[in-house]
């Protein structure tokens, strides 16, 4: 009896598997899950440029059919701002991780958010740098331990989803793989926004993360980690600030629309208010 | 036609730049000739003493920096201070009476042109650059006083053409029997 | 690209103009297509930004201020891969910044150009202290293309044929300027729209399942390009990638890689490599300079000649890579090659090289902020000439 295929895979570049992924990392369900966004929706990834910069994460573009731009570290959102003043109607989606776009790709993530770039981000949140063996990111919760925080994380972390919501991002959302069902819808629709859109997914690291801060390299183990301390945003709401503390708050935070960015124009003069 | 090398300096705000700018476009776009225009660009350029080079010649300019000027236009003491060195020992000075008084002996050929004093008389001591301007063109017939007042007019704001206007020809009026060698 | 008439006359100005050496690149910029800009602000490059800010939207162009040097140099090959003829500029210090976008440009043969005013470290005094890390600032093995502009009028001339040779060649290439002539006014003549010659990049023919984004057809060819975003699905990745674009690491395909894409550059030399000669045929002394330093040459070499020097100057257009052939031929024919430049004492040792066993070298440097004056250059000419 041969193994059915699984229907998605024509949106994948058959020569590049197997893919690099170590077994039970969340990548392969990110890339599942927002390719069968794209099939839902009728939207061909093979007409998209997708951008990845270095890292684990950085790799789901390679396995698409897409053009790809790929190989530096910080820089996707840089790329994406030139090929979207240039062809505003290239679809760009970038896949990074949390060192990628919330460290040494932080400041490109803040203005490509302040000017409303019209892109799609998805962030892969591992807690922690895993192509390189498990360094402490800017997203590894405080007190854990890393390869270069062995006595725990003595900083706090970042709140990527907060921080883009106050530069400007017009659809800002958190899910987790542990969600397959509502982490595909939150990708259907940040596809379909015009703006700078943002999805934060929260992904198991097994070799890395599991083993070091978890002790574990079980994937269910860090799975289950994440799981515990993720509440809806409907929860949170109803919680105080301490009730809060450690935990993952999943939904929605923005979704509305304001201009795109497309870069100056003579024409801009005309209607600016303060030029008046 | 030898190169002739031009420095004009006074303080920020006087306008030193713009009538380098001026000299070397009409040399260039209507008379036809070579110029070369450079300015200092250091900390020392925002607000205090300000100088601008120019050299104007026939055919195409080599070194942009030269050592020896043959013409310093001065229109701020502590800038004659500071460039009257670079001066020719025989060249050609020019001062604003009113802005410079210490001339430290020069043995340089001195002319004496009340730009600031002619300027606040036409209503406004911005334009003391182009009397000395008008004066300029009309001593050394370098340009025309129609070429000078055309690439004002070209390069300056158009509320100000007017009083520029009068200004250049007040300096020309200031120039009237005066004939400095250059060539 | 510029198509229509209107707007090829508003792209070029043609006509006598005195202007500023940062804007007459600009003009340059926009005279051999360039439609998409990034900069972030730097004295002394920053007339070229203002300038550009202003010119470029009103003739269909794009504009950016990135957040950093980064973002623009990023925001180069992003447009230039998306179709765009792209520029940036900026000055030393900002240099620094854009080393890695330029070696990412380099591997994934991103037609980008890239104007660098040098100054001298944080002030804005002339310097060609950069000559080196011009070519050698990226990681990695690399050719970069730089051309060395000596007058206003260069600056608009080398600035168009930066773009030709970026398209042709798929290859950054730098315009190495100077405070000196950046800041410089000077008579500068732009010709009619349709004396200029103008490169396109080539574009594929090939349908996309036969498309290979990184095969040329000769062993140091360029690759055809491909429309992003169509479905033609390369891969621009830094790392080493085969014709197919695959990542995957293998030591033939890295090796072969690199011998092509620094091998486009060197093989091509006679294309890229341009230099001036003067009085040269009856010389005994050459001197061998680049950018503003070839203007006092020119004078220390009538002053040379007065006093029965023969003194001839070899004035590099090009820079990088180094015109070999044609300082070997100088080497063999004088006596004395003098390298002037302002810095410490750096490409010399490129001449030195090249005229090792052939002439006698000598160096004149200058580094206080200044281009030299043609009587130091002079100086140096009596001094080492017996």
């Amino acid at each position: 009896m041969s193994q059915p295929i699984n229907p998605l895979r024509k949106y994948i570049r058959e020569g590049k598997l197997p893919h690099f992924f170590c077994p039970g990392c969340g990548c392969g369900q990110i890339l599942n899950a927002f390719l069968q966004a794209c099939d839902e929706l009728s939207v061909d990834p093979s007409r998209m440029v997708i951008i990845g910069g270095v890292g684990c994460t950085a790799r789901i573009p390679v396995y698409l059919k897409g053009d790809v731009l790929h190989g530096v570290h910080g820089r996707t959102l840089a790329w994406a701002t030139g090929i979207k003043l240039h062809k505003p109607q290239t679809k760009v989606v970038i896949f990074a991780g949390d060192g990628d776009v919330a460290s040494i790709g932080g400041n490109h993530l803040i203005h490509a958010a302040r000017r409303n770039l019209d892109v799609l981000v998805v962030v892969a949140n591992n807690f922690n740098y895993a192509m390189t063996g498990g360094q402490v990111a800017p997203m590894t919760p405080s007190q854990v331990r890393t390869m270069t925080t062995p006595f725990g994380n003595p900083e706090p972390s970042f709140d990527i989803c907060e921080l883009v919501v106050t530069a400007g991002a017009t659809y800002v959302a958190r899910e987790a793989t542990g969600r397959p069902v509502q982490l595909e819808r939150t990708l259907k629709k940040a596809l379909t926004h015009e703006g700078f859109a943002l999805v934060e997914v929260l992904s198991q690291c097994p070799t890395n993360y599991g083993r070091y801060a978890l002790r574990s390299g079980d994937p269910a183990v860090t799975l289950k980690w994440i799981m515990d301390r993720c509440i809806t945003k409907a929860q949170a709401d109803k919680l105080s600030k301490e009730e809060k503390a450690g935990k993952f708050v999943l939904g929605e935070f923005v979704d509305f629309k304001r201009p795109i960015f497309c870069g100056s124009s003579v024409y801009d003069l005309e209607s600016c208010e303060c030029c008046e | 036609m030898k190169p002739i090398n031009i420095r004009i300096c006074g303080f920020g705000g006087q306008g030193i730049v713009l009538s380098a700018i001026i000299l070397g476009t009409a040399a260039v776009t209507k008379r036809g000739l070579y110029a070369v225009q450079t300015q200092s660009y250091g900390s020392e350029a925002r607000g205090g003493q300000c100088q601008a080079e120019l050299i104007v010649s026939d055919s195409p300019i080599n070194s942009p920096a030269t050592q020896n000027k043959d013409i310093l236009v001065a229109m701020f003491q502590s800038a004659l201070d500071a460039y009257l060195p670079s001066l020719k020992p025989n060249g050609i000075l020019i001062v604003d009476p009113a802005m410079v008084t210490d001339l430290h002996n020069t043995t340089a050929r001195v002319y004496s042109v009340p730009a600031t004093e002619t300027a606040v008389k036409l209503g406004n001591r911005i334009c003391a650059n182009m009397v000395m301007l008008g004066y300029f063109q009309e001593a050394t017939g370098l340009i025309t006083r129609d070429d000078v007042v055309e690439t004002m007019k070209e390069l300056v704001p158009e509320r100000f053409h007017e009083l520029n206007e009068r200004a250049i020809d007040a300096g020309v009026e200031l120039a009237k029997g005066t004939q400095i060698d250059i060539f | 690209m510029a198509t229509s008439t209107t707007e090829r006359a508003q792209r070029v100005l043609t006509g006598t103009h005195f202007m500023l050496g940062n804007y007459a690149v600009v003009e340059g910029a926009l005279a051999a297509g360039c439609d998409f800009f990034a900069g972030y602000p730097i004295t002394p490059a920053n007339e070229i930004s203002e300038r550009m800010s202003q010119r470029l939207p009103a003739v269909g162009g794009k504009f950016l201020q990135g957040e950093d040097e980064l973002c623009s140099i990023y925001a180069l090959s992003g447009a230039s891969l998306a179709g765009a003829k792209a520029m940036t500029a900026t000055a030393s210090a900002g240099y620094n910044y854009m080393q890695e976008g330029i070696g990412y440009a380099v591997a994934v043969e991103a037609p980008i150009v890239i104007v660098d005013v040098q100054r001298c470290r944080g002030e804005n005094f002339a310097s060609q202290a950069d000559v080196m890390q011009m070519k050698w600032g990226p990681s990695g093995d690399h050719e970069l293309i730089v051309l060395a502009p000596s007058s206003v009028q260069e600056l608009f001339d080398f600035t168009i044929r930066a773009f030709n040779l970026a398209e042709e060649f798929r290859n950054p290439v730098i315009i190495m300027s100077e405070t000196t002539i950046a800041l410089m006014r000077e008579r500068l003549v732009i010709p009619p729209a349709e004396e200029i010659e103008i490169v396109n990049r080539r574009y594929t023919s090939l349908p996309p399942d036969k498309y290979l984004p990184f095969k040329a057809n000769e062993e140091y060819g360029v690759p055809d390009f491909a429309p992003l975003g169509e479905g033609y699905g390369a891969i621009y990745s830094l790392n080493p990638h085969s014709e197919e674009g695959s990542i995957d690491w293998n030591p033939d395909v890295f090796e072969q890689l690199y011998k092509r894409i620094t091998g486009k550059v060197t093989q091509h030399r006679d294309k890229i490599c341009k230099t001036q000669a003067f009085k040269m045929d009856d010389a005994d002394v050459a001197l061998i300079a680049y950018g503003s330093e070839v203007r006092p040459c020119m004078d220390a070499m009538e002053m040379a000649r007065a006093d029965g020097i023969k003194v001839g100057v070899l004035k590099l257009d090009t820079v990088w890579p180094v015109p070999e052939e044609q300082i070997i031929q100088v080497a063999n024919h004088v006596k004395l090659a003098i390298t002037v430049e302002m810095n410490i004492g750096k490409y010399t040792r490129e001449v030195e090289r090249l005229c090792c066993a052939k002439c006698r070298t000598a160096v004149a440097t200058k580094n206080r902020g200044l281009v030299h004056f043609p009587e130091e250059v002079y100086a140096v000419i009596k001094e080492v000439w017996r």
